[in-house]
């Protein structure tokens, strides 16, 4: 095929060699440009086409036919930029741009322009055009041309005042495109900053003003802008005035909020909300139709001339009020986001502007209400959300809402709202629950986010602390339900308020007793039946709580609670025994399991391996028999899985540090082997779980720092800096979880803090004593870990669908390839960075894929997308295999600083799933 | 020329709304209505100040909505007193205006018993003259007069129309809402050139609340009720009312999950429903943007309500007509449900005196008497509408200000406040405001474009951009301070191509306008400038102040060119340097020359001049220009 493409050429371009006087037809024109498109075309047929061009520009006369040439002449220079040069000196050169058709020498600029976008090198010369030509073309009568010169008149690199001359004089142009042009520049002018003479600015202002009354929307609507972006400058360039400026800017925006066109009042909307000063009177006064007398007393700074502002009270009035119940949805969420940044500028207006926006939760558009809620919470987030009893009705409605957004929406805020008295805060608690029975779903949301963060304002008044309202938030959610709605309560709604036990007994220590709370909690989310406990459920009553009549058992055996049953010294001791109580079964065998594992120490120090791993391999057996259902539990089962691992490592490492008399040595190599192999997997722990406690969390880092020290007390050891770095860097973190002191350090620990203190006294970690390490270890013991069962795992599960050896994906060699993949995520968060990462077999090179999680629908617990991620090196073989996996950076270690030069992660990465291997073969 | 209204109803009083208007010739009447409160003849406008003959001195009827008071007499103006031109309206309106009409004509006859104005077949006739329009469809009616019709809100198909003849051109609003409800959207009209506005003025000094209090009030009512068991009589009209409400509650309901059924009386409102369905053009934006998914008037929880569900148990919310209990289903449901406490009846925002509902809506009354038998406890709960189709002060300002047309005329409101609000309309915007009450007529002056032929020099000169930038000083502003300089803009740009035009007149041709180069040229004329010049004596002492030490004694000795110099230099404090023209021989500033005056009689100086001094004296001889007077006095004062 490609042969025959010269030919074709040398053929069309005959026509023109035969007479090279006369200008091309327009079919010859048309026959060119597919050459010129044809990626195949060879390049010297291109440039006797530029050749013809060039001499036809000369030639021709006609504007059609110097259109269509110029048009070529642009389409050759952009794919064929070699040339790009020759074509933008063949343009210049042709004084297109001094002919009497304004077009033609518009449209050379055009490609001139276009050029010099896309060619750097040329940009000089485009800046070159004399401001002259450009002023003469503005001024030719063709008006057709005016609009476009007007808007591309940054192009050309036109000199700032001489263009807001040439914008502000064609502002008065009879032509409505072109004072919407005008308008742009001047809009576009303002924010290069160049301008700075006082009456241009001034003269810019006015002119837009003027012309907010312009006879068409699409003036009026740049009119606003530029209205906008002048005033702004105008704030800028005397502070003395900057007052009276926001406000007047205010002022003549707020009068377009009434315009018949609904872009016009968008466009006022958008600007309204980015003046950043206006003053509180005025701002008052948008949300009310009525004139406000503060508004009519208003004194100016120019009263002594300025009739028109006594006006402003009446221009202004209802503007906000008029946007929030505009037919448009797109205004109602524009007047809305604009609400948000003015009621930051006072407190006042804000609380003004509650009211309305607390009606605006009843629009019937979607998107308007949820950017209400975005307001309230911008407002809440500003400590300006005044949450009233009339606005409940409305708001609390919105917990009830069928839609998951809105009232997760409306959670947000309440987390951030301060609930002036103790009748709001129960009638909030009171929809929250509704909200709970509606939808369970939400009650994770509901608890974990709601409820420890809900504080009534008058804190002290009332009595109780954080904690407290924790508790009665439980203790309400259980009460009333067991009454009122007899067998309708989930139990899964007591297993919530049993991990909430600590807590709860805490707070309420001075009138119950854990026992009795636990047992009645335990009892009743064993059994979905009618609740056989005696309580007075008067706790909602929550004014008195004092004297809140509590849980009598019948059957006795345990009080659960009584006005003063223990000394508070005994309640703060047993708490800690119930607080790691564990709520769940699969937690409870677990910590059962890992109790054992902790006894297993004894042996590991006096050397008996064999036993201990013998010990281990039963627990995982034992482990092995259950399965798990939950999320949750899965997530403990992994957990501990991954932790018996480790423990077979640290004890077959462990040997080695023994005495070597009984025991005979393993070769160094292998030591190295285990230890590095024991360094990952606990930083695998470390990372793949979240909601770590902080007691399992001290543990993981006493475990790393007992591999450092392993490490480090070995004889030959090649990364003695690095282990030493790392050392420390975890000791920094135990330090830091261990501020607040409300978990002892272990022994193991002190050491470790002595010893880096010693050794950051000396001059050079590297001189330190082999044995000064070898005490260390002996001062560490295995302490039990007991899980609390919040952890959980995040991982990935990654599938290439209907893909194997048989049915491999078809490439083309030195083409990337795309791998389809169906990925699903579970518990990463939001701010987690994930890579996909391929390896092609046989190549050391691993290609990089970041995965945006924007793109994956779902919540942290789980994310799903199908995603087809290029492969970009396919090489040249019939084919081959990719090993693709997702990784996840550890954003708390070290930048790898070998990373840096080429794209993909900078820090060390945690495999989130197994390598799954993609086939390929080359298309044929 | 002058546009005429003559206000047949309407005027300073709601109902039977008829303007007949007259601009250029051409008679259009607007509206044709009745009014509900009276019985005799003043229920219809006297058509009798129309002329003799209806279909000869009307050009065409225009009618903005359905609603009684503005096309109630039409069948009967039709039909019986025999107009047989075109009538206008809309799609929507000729649709519902038979439904209306032939309701209202049932009740008249059937019920009370009345002489019947018109017949079902007059109705039927009447409607066969109708010609349909659309939104801002412009309709020629004849060769002058062109009318076209704007959303206006208020009810469905209700428009706002605007007439043209010739240059002058008028807007009648008719009745009109500035804000959108659920159901309906805002007025809408483009920006227009008018010579008078016809506007109603319902509430002419309200300024009503945000449209969602009132929204949430009656949710919160309806569901307090529904929740505690209740049962909720809504008494409506069956259009407009109805489908908003019921749009607001089914929203809701939606929202919140309710199953509480909510019903609709039979009749009326089920087939407006159905118009309703089917005129989605002419609804709010939302319903328009969902019906293709989700068509807003297929209400999912309304269900049809039948006579033996009255006393079912459990609650539910029910749409009644007639909306002011005066009889029928909505009278017999209220029979059953006021006397529990738990139930709700929402009344509509007006009701007419005598009815149960204007009974309920003043004061709370215990005990209602229908006829000496029956006497009705009622203990539920009553909640007022304050629901208005109506654009409120506020709106009818927004809206004034918005066309800015050069005459304001209102109808259909109270006369005190349409006097108020006359004064705001005259003050605030400074347009003349009338309020005419009926019969009265209300003449203001037109506008008259004359036609005239173009010089081909001034067409050229208008294509070109030509503008000019111009600097007023601030010493222009009398009495400003230096702050205030910041307030007014100092620089300013005119265009002046096509002021730059003059119109010739000249007997038996055509009126032209030419460039005014060719002016001269045309009247066989030389241009004349006029300039102003004076010869005034030079007060070296003045010029010197700043350098006595070195040219003391120096006045007779120096050239007189030293003295150009020193004035230039002094000058050039005064004006920036772009300004002050230094020819060496003479100054310039702007259009002012001055130069050293050699001649011993100069035409220009003043002859009062003291002898001794005009031996010694050097004369300054200044011309300039007019526009440029007070800078030359400024200056010639620095001399």
């Amino acid at each position: 095929m490609e042969d025959h493409v010269p030919r074709a050429c040398d053929y069309t371009l005959n026509l023109p060699s035969v007479s090279p006087n006369q200008p091309l037809s327009t079919e010859t024109l048309a026959s060119l440009r597919s050459l010129i498109i044809n990626p195949s075309t060879p390049a010297p047929a291109v440039t006797s086409i530029f050749e013809t061009l060039t001499r036809s520009l000369q030639l021709s006369r006609d504007p059609l036919v110097i259109h269509h040439t110029l048009k070529l002449l642009s389409d050759l220079a952009s794919r064929h930029t070699h040339l790009s040069g020759l074509v933008f000196d063949s343009v210049c050169s042709n004084s297109l741009l001094s002919t009497e058709s304004t077009r033609v020498a518009a449209e050379s600029l055009d490609v001139l322009a276009s050029i010099a976008e896309s060619n750097r090198t040329l940009a000089p010369a485009i800046e070159e055009i004399d401001d002259r030509l450009f002023a003469s073309l503005c001024f030719s009568p063709s008006a057709a041309i005016r609009p476009w010169l007007l808007r591309n008149a940054e192009r050309f690199g036109v000199q700032p005042y001489l263009l807001s001359s040439l914008f502000l004089g064609f502002t008065k142009d009879p032509y409505p495109y072109v004072r919407k042009a005008a308008l742009d520049g001047l809009f576009g002018l303002s924010k290069t900053g160049v301008i700075e003479d006082g009456d241009m600015i001034r003269g810019c202002y006015f002119r837009a003003v003027e012309l907010l009354n312009d006879m068409e929307d699409c003036v009026r609507s740049s009119a606003i802008q530029a209205v906008f972006a002048w005033g702004l400058m105008l704030m800028a360039c005397d502070l003395e005035t900057k007052a009276y400026w926001s406000d007047e800017v205010f002022v003549k925006i707020c009068s377009m909020a009434r315009d018949m066109s609904m872009e016009v009042r968008i466009e006022a909307f958008h600007a309204l909300g980015k003046i950043g000063m206006v003053s509180e009177d005025i701002l008052l006064q948008t949300l009310s139709k009525k004139v406000l007398v503060a508004t009519k007393e208003k004194k100016s700074l120019a009263q002594c001339s300025d009739e028109q502002l006594k006006l402003s009270g009446s221009i202004v009035a209802g503007a906000f009020m008029h946007g929030l119940e505009d037919e448009f949805h797109e205004v109602r969420k524009a007047a809305c986001h604009s609400l948000g940044t003015l009621t930051i500028l006072s407190s006042k207006f804000a609380g003004e502007a509650l009211n309305l926006l607390m009606d605006v939760l009843n629009d019937d558009s979607m998107s308007v209400q949820l950017q209400a809620f975005e307001t309230m919470h911008q407002m809440a987030t500003f400590g300006h959300l005044k949450v009233q009893e009339r606005h409940m009705h409305m708001f609390l409605g919105t917990l009830v809402d069928h839609n998951t957004l809105t009232r997760s929406a409306a959670r947000k805020i309440l987390k951030l709202a301060k609930l002036p008295d103790l009748k709001l805060f129960r009638s909030t608690i009171d929809a929250l629950l509704d909200n709970l029975e509606m939808c369970p779903q939400d009650e994770a949301d509901i608890l974990n986010e709601v409820s420890p963060q809900m504080e009534p304002v008058s804190n002290v008044k009332l009595g109780f602390d954080n904690v407290r309202v924790a508790a009665l938030l439980v203790l309400a959610i259980s009460a009333p339900f067991s009454q009122e709605h007899g067998c309708s309560i989930p139990p899964s709604i007591f297993s919530y308020a049993v991990t909430y036990l600590g807590r709860i007994s805490h707070a309420l220590s001075d009138i119950m007793h854990q026992d009795g709370l636990l047992n009645y909690l335990s009892k009743c989310s064993k059994s979905s039946g009618p609740y056989d406990i005696e309580f007075d459920f008067a706790v909602r009553e929550l004014s008195g709580f004092i004297a809140v009549p509590l849980p009598q058992k019948r059957d006795g055996t345990s009080d659960i609670l009584s006005s003063t049953v223990k000394e508070p010294r005994e309640v703060e001791l047993s708490l800690v025994e119930y607080r790691l109580e564990v709520h769940d079964e699969v937690t409870k065998l677990m910590n059962v399991v890992l109790a054992k594992v902790k006894d297993i120490w004894p042996f590991v120090q006096s050397g008996f391996t064999n036993e201990v791993l013998r010990t281990l391999r039963s627990c995982r057996e034992e482990l092995a028999t259950f399965t798990c259902g939950s999320i949750a539990s899965a997530s403990v089962f992994t957990f501990t899985l991954q932790y018996i691992k480790i423990m077979k490592l640290l004890a077959k490492a462990w040997v080695n540090f023994l005495p070597s008399r009984h025991f005979p040595s393993c070769r160094m190599g292998n030591l190295d082997f285990l230890l590095g192999k024991l360094d990952a997997r606990l930083s695998e722990l470390k990372t793949t779980f979240i909601r770590l406690s902080k007691e399992e969390e001290l543990h993981i880092l006493e475990l790393i720092l007992v591999t450092c020290v392993l490490k480090l007390s070995k004889v030959e050891i090649c990364c003695h800096l690095s282990t030493l770095r790392k050392l420390s860097r975890t000791m920094a973190r135990v330090e830091s979880l261990l501020q607040d002191e409300t978990v002892e350090p272990s022994r193991f620990t002190i050491e470790v803090r002595k010893l880096l203190s010693e050794i950051g006294a000396s001059l050079n970690g590297s001189s330190c004593n082999l044995s000064l390490f070898r005490r260390e270890l002996e001062s560490f013991s295995l302490m039990q870990l007991v899980l609390c069962g919040r952890l959980r795992h995040i991982k990935a599960d990654l599938d290439i669908p209907d893909n194997n050896y048989e049915h491999p994906l078809r490439f083309v060699a030195g083409l990337p390839v795309g791998i389809p993949c169906h990925i699903t995520l579970h518990n990463v968060m939001v701010q987690s960075r994930l890579w996909l990462k391929m390896t092609a077999n046989g190549i050391d090179d691993s290609q990089f894929v970041y995965l945006d999680l924007n793109l994956f629908g779902g919540c942290d617990d789980l994310r799903i997308v199908t995603f087809t991620a290029p492969f970009y090196k396919t090489p040249k073989a019939f084919s081959f295999t990719i090993r693709v996996c997702i990784c996840m950076e550890c954003l708390s270690e070290d930048e790898d600083v070998s990373s840096l030069k080429r794209c993909g992660p900078r820090h060390e990465l945690t495999y989130l799933c197994r390598e799954t291997e993609v086939f390929l073969s080359m298309l044929k | 020329m002058a546009i005429d209204s003559l206000v047949l109803g309407a005027g300073q009083e709601v109902g039977k709304s008829c303007v007949i208007v007259t601009i250029n010739g051409k008679r259009i009447m607007f509206d044709c209505g009745m009014h509900m409160g009276h019985l005799d003849h003043r229920r219809y406008p006297d058509f009798s100040l129309i002329g003799p003959n209806f279909d000869q001195s009307l050009t065409c009827i225009v009618i903005t909505h359905f609603h009684l008071d503005h096309i109630g007499a039409l069948p009967y103006f039709t039909e019986v007193c025999g107009y047989s031109g075109p009538i206008y309206m809309t799609y929507p309106t000729k649709a519902l205006a038979p439904l209306m009409l032939e309701d209202y004509r049932k009740v008249m006859v059937e019920r009370r018993g009345e002489e019947e104005q018109f017949t079902s077949e007059h109705i039927v006739e009447c409607m066969k003259k109708v010609i349909p329009v659309d939104l801002k469809q412009t309709v020629q009616v004849d060769k002058d007069l062109q009318i076209r019709a704007y959303y206006a809100g208020h009810v469905l198909g209700a428009a706002m129309i605007y007439a043209k003849v010739g240059d002058a051109a008028m807007v009648y609003t008719g009745d009109y809402n500035m804000t959108p409800d659920r159901h309906l959207g805002a007025a809408q009209i483009d920006r227009l050139n008018l010579d008078l506005v016809i506007t109603e003025s319902t509430y002419a000094t309200t300024i009503r609340d945000s449209k969602y209090a009132r929204e949430r009030e009656f949710l919160r009512a309806v569901h307090t009720c529904v929740a505690g068991g209740g049962k909720v009589l809504i008494p409506s009209f069956a259009l407009g009312r109805a489908q908003e409400l019921c749009i607001l509650l089914e929203d809701y309901w939606g929202r919140m999950n309710l199953k509480v059924p909510i019903y609709f009386s039979a009749g009326l409102t089920r087939q407006a429903n159905m118009y309703y369905k089917m005129l989605i053009s002419w609804t709010s934006q939302k319903v328009k943007e969902t019906h293709s998914t989700h068509n807003a008037f297929d209400f999912k929880n309304v269900h049809k309500f039948d006579r033996s569900m009255i006393d079912a148990p459990g609650p539910c919310v029910l749409f009644a007509t007639p909306g002011m209990i005066s009889g029928g289903f909505s009278l017999e449901v209220f029979k059953h449900w006021a006397p529990s406490e738990t139930n709700l009846v929402t009344m509509p925002g007006y009701c007419v005196a005598g009815t149960i509902g204007h009974k309920l809506m003043s004061g709370k009354p215990t005990k209602i008497d229908l006829d000496k038998d029956t006497r009705i406890d009622v203990r539920c709960q009553i909640h007022q509408l304050t629901f208005s189709p109506h654009t409120d002060a506020k709106g009818i300002m927004d809206l004034v200000k918005f066309l800015s047309p050069k005459h304001v005329i209102l109808v259909h409101g109270e006369k005190p406040r349409m006097a108020t609000l006359k004064g705001r309309i005259q003050s605030e915007l400074g347009i003349p405001c009338y309020y005419p009450a009926n019969n009265e007529t209300v003449s203001i002056p037109s506008t008259h474009y004359a036609t005239a032929v173009a010089s081909d020099a001034f067409v050229r000169s208008c294509s070109n951009p030509n503008f000019k930038f111009s600097t007023s000083s601030w010493e222009d502003e009398h009495g400003s301070t230096s702050r205030n300089k910041n307030f007014i803009p100092r620089l300013q740009v005119t265009d002046d191509r096509v002021a730059q035009g003059i119109l010739v007149m000249e007997k038996n041709k055509k009126a032209k306008v030419v460039h005014q180069d060719e002016l001269p040229l045309m009247l066989g004329e030389e241009k004349h400038q006029v300039k102003f010049a004076y010869c005034c004596p030079a007060h070296i002492g003045n010029l010197q102040e700043n350098q006595e030490t070195e040219s003391s004694g120096l006045s007779l000795s120096s050239t007189n060119d030293d003295l150009l110099q020193l004035l230039s230099a002094k000058l050039a404090n005064e004006f920036s340097e772009g300004s002050l023209h230094d020819f060496g021989e003479h100054l310039q500033v702007e259009s002012f020359h001055v130069s050293i005056c050699l001649k011993e009689n100069c035409p220009y100086r003043l002859r009062d001049v003291g002898v001794e001094e005009k031996s010694e004296a050097v004369f300054f001889c200044c011309s300039w220009e007019v526009e440029d007077e007070k800078l030359a006095w400024k200056i010639i004062s620095m001399c």
